[in-house]
């Protein structure tokens, strides 16, 4: 019989959820990961991506981690789940949870069988969406940017390299019927991950997706937070939340705070097939180190919506690397960028965008004064062209080298040149460049057929 | 006057998917999240001006249960599109350190 079907069969009253990881691939703490196996968990949920690390793993089917983390992380997890007979689910595989994400860790988990000899059910569930799906709903004027302005068109759905739909519980409800011992999904909510199977054993939704919304980012809501495994022990009360790690203490406050985590209402959160609100939600300490939580609710949704994620490329990136701390340059830097961009301009002919960071002046946060009152010591300078081929972005990213490193100006003391190189090369050709086309929620009537789930035996 | 570094003891930002720029404030006691919570240094106007962007755009939302207020905005550029600064929008926090409260 399956870990899912002996699990199901079984009923449990109290239900024992361990979340191995909340970003599978960077590598799991070991020693609270074991400490958690040992509480005997009824299964084992880890999430594997995210949107955070921006569109180039969406656009380029790439993993953000390692493969050879990755692969071990994957080992410690699955090796463990077969050893206890547990279900093992891991949600949007790969970062991205399209398909070449998906297909990377189906073929490394079947590598990883392969090399332990372990024989199991496993089932997928692909995320990737048709265009013409998200076009319909572009259509009907149904398809919503999320948070934001972002406008989008046929023609950039057409033209992205991968589009995602963010599944809810049922794709996952869907491949637990096949009976199966580990379900590995493309892109996903993290909390279906860990509130699919309570809900099908019948638990209060409203505890459920609680419990789920907090323990997707394993240790994150303690102090002081972290990524070792997170265990939560669900019954007709309320759940229990504690890390496995003994530094790290689930308190009533460090929870309660963890609603605010990357949300932009920490209240209220809207799923695919209904809203939790968390307004009302208790958080009692047990002891020092684990928290009791109750009290929120679920409202279903009135129609069930889905988060569509899409990647296009928009170029071929090169980037310029140099520092200088000589401070008649810096304070003529801001003027200077601009003259050699038009010198590059007048030089390299094509179709390219030039995005210049000076680091120390205006890298991460863009000035609203021009002048320098207060020049900084050092300024780093990046320097990031976008062509459309990559020959024509490292041109264009030579030029600009050269001739800032020689530019002119009045009182210039350091006439044998204005930049100091780290190494060389400076300019490096960086890849290719995506966008988000799409990050829009749209209805989904058909969200439980949406997403297609296979099995194999291995 | 006191400034927000020198009242909060979470001062910090993130994006909430790739269109959303989020900041949480946090305090130590009811007291003084209740005094940030009156200040008019935290309303949507003064935020607004300090980020470029229309009050109506930011949504400023108090979470009692600890002791916290939530801000959330729209992303000038959204995360990851060429011409980016921040792409987690983990370092936009920065110019709410000195608001006077």
């Amino acid at each position: 019989m399956s870990a899912v079907r002996a699990l199901l069969n079984r009923k449990p009253h109290t239900l024992r959820v361990l979340s191995a990881s909340g970003q599978l691939g960077y590598g799991i703490p070991s020693k609270a990961l074991a400490t958690g196996l040992a509480r005997q968990p009824d299964f084992i949920g880890c999430d594997m991506g995210s949107v955070d690390p921006g569109p180039a793993y969406l656009g380029s089917g790439e993993m953000a981690t390692s493969p050879a983390i990755t692969r071990s992380d994957l080992e410690a997890v699955l090796v463990a789940a077969r050893r206890l007979d547990i279900p093992l689910i891991i949600g949007t595989a790969g970062t991205a949870g399209a398909g070449p994400h998906l297909d990377a860790t189906l073929a490394m988990i079947r590598s990883i069988a392969k090399e332990h000899q372990l024989h199991f059910r496993l089932a997928s569930i692909r995320a990737d969406l048709n265009p013409e799906r998200v076009i319909q709903a572009l259509d009907a004027n149904v398809l919503k940017a999320l948070g934001g302005e972002l406008p989008v068109t046929r023609a950039d759905l057409m033209a992205s390299a991968h589009i995602v739909g963010q599944m809810g519980c049922a794709p996952f409800e869907q491949a637990l019927q096949l009976d199966p011992d580990v379900i590995i999904a493309g892109r996903a909510c993290d909390t279906a991950i860990f509130a699919a199977i309570p809900k099908v054993l019948g638990f209060n939704m409203a505890n459920v997706m609680h419990m789920a919304k907090i323990i997707e980012c394993t240790s994150i809501c303690c102090e002081p937070g972290g990524r070792d495994a997170m265990l939560a022990t669900l019954d007709d009360q309320g759940f229990e939340l504690e890390s496995m790690n003994p530094d790290r203490s689930a308190t009533p406050l460090s929870v309660a705070a963890h609603s605010l985590y990357e949300q932009s209402d920490p209240m209220s959160f809207t799923e695919p097939d209904g809203t939790l609100r968390v307004d009302q939600a208790l958080y009692r300490a047990i002891d020092d180190r684990r928290t009791h939580v109750s009290g929120a609710t679920w409202q279903d949704a009135a129609e069930t919506t889905i988060k569509v994620e899409a990647s296009q490329l928009v170029g071929h990136r090169a980037v310029l690397l140099a520092g200088t701390a000589d401070p008649r340059v810096i304070t003529r830097l801001p003027e200077l960028m601009k003259i050699v961009e038009n010198t590059t301009r007048g030089l390299v002919s094509g179709e390219y965008e030039i995005y210049p960071r000076l680091y120390g002046i205006d890298g991460v946060y863009p000035r609203q004064d021009s002048k320098l009152l207060n020049a900084p010591r050092e300024v780093f300078i990046l320097v990031e062209v976008i062509a459309k081929t990559p020959e024509l972005a490292l041109a264009a990213t030579k030029t600009f080298k050269q001739f800032l490193l020689h530019q002119g100006f009045s009182g210039r003391q350091c006439t044998g040149g204005n930049l100091a190189f780290p190494f060389t090369p400076p300019e490096l050709a960086a890849g290719p460049a995506y966008r988000f086309s799409a990050y829009h929620v749209m209805p989904a009537p058909d969200h439980q057929t949406l997403f297609p789930v296979s099995i194999e035996t291995l | 006057m006191t400034q927000l570094k020198d009242v909060a003891t979470v001062v910090r930002s993130k994006n909430a998917g790739p269109l959303t720029l989020s900041f949480d404030l946090m305090f130590p006691t009811v007291q003084t999240f209740v005094q940030a919570l009156s200040s008019s240094a935290l309303s949507a106007e003064s935020i607004g001006y300090l980020y470029d962007t229309a009050a109506h755009q930011v949504l400023i939302t108090p979470y009692p249960a600890a002791c916290a207020i939530k801000i959330a905005m729209p992303r000038k550029t959204v995360s990851g599109s060429p011409g980016d600064r921040d792409v987690y929008g983990a370092q936009q926090h920065v110019p709410l350190l000195e608001i006077e409260l």
